[in-house]
C-alpha cells in the first residue's frame, strides 16, 4: 500500500466514525413520544414513506421530471462511485481485474451521472430562485461529488491517476462530515419520521378516495 | 423592532439546543436546498417571491441551528449560511414563519427529501413565542381563550342566551317540546364542542347539529363555559398555553362525566385536541374523542339517522381541511358523510391529501396584518371551486368556512358555504 492509500483509509475511517456518531445521536434521542391514540400503522407508514412515497403523486417529482431524474441518476452515480472506492481499496489486496465490459458500463453510467451533477450545478448557479436559496456549501458539495464521479471515471480509464484519485476522495470524505453531505444519514431519518407521523394518523399509506 | 435581550435569545436557542427527540435534529439537517418544494406552496405559487419557498422557511431555523449547534457553523458560518439570531433575523422570521405559512403541510408531502417543513416552521414559531414575538393579533386570540375559555371572549350569559334561542327554534321546527339543546348536563354520552364562530356568527350550524342529535336520539350536552374546540396555541406555538387550553376540554369531560368528547367542525381544533392535546398534557386520555364527521358516519351506518339524497338538488363539492385530512387521516370519513346526503358530488382538483389550504389556516384569520396575503393565496382555492361548477361548498371547519366566505365575496364565486352538520341537517328525514 502507498501513502495515499493510507490517507484515504484514514479519511474513510474519520468519515464513517463521524457519520456513525450522527446516527447514534439520532438513535439516542429516540422517537417523539406520542400520547395520542394511534389511528393507523407506523410500520406501514414508514414502509410507504421509504418506498412508493418517493414517486407517488409527488410534485417535486412529476412537476420537475428532468431535475428529479437528474438528481436520481446523480445519486446512483455517487453510491456507485463510493462502492467502487471501497472495492478499489479492498482490491489492493485481492488484485482482481474488472472485466472490460463491466469497466465500460461503469464508465458510461458514471459519465451520465457526472453530467447530471454538472447540470444540477449549473442550474443552481443560473436559476435565480436556486441561487438565492443556495450557500457556499451547496455549490462545494455539488462540485466535489461531481468531480468525485469524474475522478472515478478517470481512474477506471487510466490507473496512472491513482494518487490524485485517492487524495481527492480523501478530501471528499473529510468534507462529507462538515456540510450538507451529511444528509446521507439524515435523509433516511427524515423518511422514517415522515412515515411515523403520517402512519400514526392513518394518512399513509394513502387510501383511495371512495 | 426593539433590541433583543440576551435572555430572549437564550430562551429561543434553548429550543434548538435541547431537542426532546431525534425529529428536530433530523429535519434541520435534511434539507438539501433543491427548491423543488416551491410549487407546492400557495404563497410561492401566488406571489412568486423567493422568500416564500418552503425551503427558505426551513433555512431560517436551520441557519440558526447551524450557527449555534454545529461545529462548522461556529467556525465557518459563511460556508454553511449559519446566521446570528438578531433583530433583523427575528423580524424576518415573524414575517415569514407567522405571516407566510398556513402550516397546511402540503409542501411536506411533496418534499423530495421528506423534510417536515410545517414542523420546522412550528419550531421557528416556538422560538419567536419564547422571545415574546408572537404577532399581537394572534396572541390576543390565545389570551382570550386563556382568560375566558373561548377565543372570541363570548360572555357566558350571551352564549347561554344564544343556545336558548336556538333551542326554541329547534322546538318550533321539530314541533316537539322535548327537542333540546342541553347545557351542562352530567353523565351524558357526548360532550359536544363548538367553534366560537358558531354562537357568534353562525348559530344555525349549532341548531343543525342539534337537529342531527335529535334525530339520532343522542344523549348529549354542551358546556356553558368550556365548549371551545379551537386552540390557537397550535398556531402561536406556545406549548404551555396550548396545554392550558387543551386542558379546558379535558377537564370539562371529567366534570360533566361525559363518556365521549366530540370535536365540533374545526380542522385545527380537532388536531389540537385529538393529536396534540395528549402531548401538550403529557398523558393519554382515558375517554374517547372523535370528530363530528365520524360520529355522523356512525349514525348513518347504524341507521340512527336517515337521509334523503333527493332533497339537495344542487351540485356539491368539498374542501378538505388540512388538519382533518392531510394531517388527520380522515379522507374518506368526510366523503362518506357528504356523499350520503347529496346526489351530485364533484371533487376539486387536487383534493384529499393533495388539497390546497383555504388560505386561512395557521392562524392567518386571526392576523389581520396579513389579510392581503391571505386573500391573494386564496385565489388558488377560489379557482379550484369555480372549476367544479358546484354551487355548494361543504367543509367541516369553521375557520375554513370563514375564509371561504371571504373568498366567495372577493372572487365572486356565487356559492353557498356549508358545514357537514348543515348539509346533513338539510338532507335529514325526521321520523316521528
Amino acid at each position: 500500500m502507498n501513502w495515499y492509500h493510507w490517507i484515504a483509509l484514514g479519511a474513510l475511517a474519520i468519515c464513517a466514525l463521524v457519520l456513525f456518531a450522527h446516527f447514534i445521536r439520532l438513535i439516542r434521542l429516540g422517537n417523539p413520544t406520542d400520547y395520542s391514540k394511534k389511528s393507523g400503522s407506523v410500520a406501514k407508514g414508514v414502509a410507504y414513506s421509504s418506498t412508493v412515497a418517493m414517486i407517488d403523486h409527488k410534485e417535486s417529482a412529476y412537476l420537475h421530471i428532468p431535475t428529479y431524474f437528474a438528481g436520481m441518476v446523480y445519486h446512483v452515480g455517487t453510491f456507485v462511485s463510493l462502492f467502487l472506492f471501497v472495492f478499489f481499496l479492498i482490491n489492493i489486496a485481492l488484485e482482481f481485474t474488472l472485466p472490460l465490459w463491466l469497466k465500460w458500463i461503469l464508465i458510461a453510467g458514471l459519465s451520465i451521472s457526472t453530467l447530471c451533477g454538472f447540470v444540477l450545478f449549473v442550474k443552481r448557479l443560473l436559476v435565480k430562485n436556486m441561487r438565492n436559496l443556495s450557500n457556499l456549501d451547496d455549490y462545494l458539495s455539488n462540485l466535489i461529488v461531481t468531480f468525485f464521479q469524474g475522478m472515478t471515471i478517470g481512474y477506471l480509464l487510466c490507473p496512472c491517476v491513482e494518487a490524485y484519485y485517492y487524495i481527492f476522495v480523501s478530501i471528499l470524505l473529510l468534507y462529507m462530515t462538515l456540510g450538507k453531505l451529511k444528509h446521507v444519514v439524515y435523509f433516511f431519518a427524515a423518511r422514517y419520521h415522515l412515515g411515523f407521523f403520517y402512519g400514526w394518523r392513518n394518512t399513509w399509506p394513502p387510501k383511495k378516495v371512495k | 423592532m426593539e433590541k433583543l435581550s440576551q435572555e430572549q435569545i437564550d430562551k429561543a436557542l434553548k429550543i434548538l439546543k435541547m431537542p426532546a427527540d431525534s425529529k428536530l435534529v433530523t429535519h434541520l439537517n435534511a434539507c438539501v436546498h433543491c427548491g423543488l418544494c416551491a410549487d407546492s406552496c400557495m404563497y410561492y405559487k401566488s406571489m412568486k417571491e423567493d422568500k416564500f419557498i418552503p425551503a427558505r422557511k426551513v433555512e431560517l431555523v436551520a441557519s440558526l441551528y447551524r450557527r449555534y449547534c454545529t461545529l462548522t457553523g461556529k467556525i465557518a458560518p459563511k460556508l454553511v449560511n449559519a446566521r446570528d439570531l438578531d433583530e433583523k433575523m427575528a423580524e424576518e422570521m415573524v414575517d415569514i414563519l407567522f405571516g407566510a405559512c398556513t402550516l397546511c403541510g402540503r409542501c411536506v408531502k411533496h418534499c423530495s427529501i421528506g423534510v417536515d417543513i410545517a414542523y420546522v416552521v412550528r419550531i421557528g414559531r416556538q422560538m419567536l413565542a419564547a422571545m415574546g414575538l408572537v404577532p399581537a393579533t394572534l396572541q390576543a386570540t390565545v389570551d382570550a381563550a386563556l382568560t375566558t375559555g373561548n377565543n372570541m371572549a363570548i360572555p357566558t350569559e350571551e352564549f347561554v342566551d344564544t343556545i336558548k334561542w336556538m333551542e326554541e327554534e329547534l322546538i318550533d321546527e321539530m314541533q316537539d317540546e322535548n327537542a333540546r339543546i342541553p347545557l351542562d348536563e352530567k353523565d351524558k354520552n357526548i360532550l359536544y364542542t363548538l367553534n366560537p364562530r358558531e354562537p357568534k356568527f353562525f348559530p344555525l350550524s349549532i341548531s343543525a347539529m342539534a337537529k342531527v342529535f335529535y334525530a339520532a336520539k343522542e344523549s348529549w350536552t354542551l358546556s356553558s363555559t368550556m365548549y371551545d374546540v379551537t386552540n390557537y396555541g397550535l398556531f402561536n406555538c406556545n406549548d404551555e398555553e396550548a396545554g392550558i387550553i387543551a386542558r379546558h376540554l379535558h377537564d370539562e369531560v371529567k366534570i360533566l362525566n361525559a363518556k365521549m368528547l366530540v370535536l365540533g367542525e374545526c380542522g385545527h381544533g380537532s388536531r389540537a385536541n385529538r393529536w396534540e392535546g395528549p402531548n401538550y398534557l403529557g398523558m393519554k386520555y382515558d375517554f374517547d374523542m372523535i370528530t363530528v364527521a365520524e360520529l355522523i358516519n356512525d349514525y348513518i351506518r347504524s341507521g340512527r339517522i336517515k337521509l334523503d339524497k333527493t332533497i339537495i338538488k344542487e351540485r356539491v363539492t368539498m374542501h378538505d381541511p388540512c388538519h382533518l385530512v392531510r394531517n388527520g387521516g380522515l379522507l374518506n370519513e368526510l366523503r362518506f358523510a357528504v356523499k350520503s346526503a347529496v346526489n351530485d358530488f364533484v371533487e376539486m382538483n387536487p383534493h384529499g391529501n393533495d388539497n390546497f389550504c383555504c388560505g386561512g389556516g395557521g392562524g392567518q384569520l386571526a392576523m389581520s396584518e396579513y389579510n392581503d396575503r391571505r386573500i391573494k393565496i386564496g385565489e388558488i382555492k377560489a379557482e379550484q371551486i369555480r372549476k367544479t361548477g358546484a354551487t355548494i361548498v361543504v367543509t367541516p371547519c369553521h375557520n375554513c368556512v370563514d375564509q371561504l366566505m371571504q373568498l366567495n365575496h372577493h372572487y365572486k364565486l356565487n356559492v353557498k358555504i356549508k358545514s357537514i352538520g348543515e348539509i346533513i341537517a338539510d338532507a335529514l328525514v325526521i321520523e316521528k
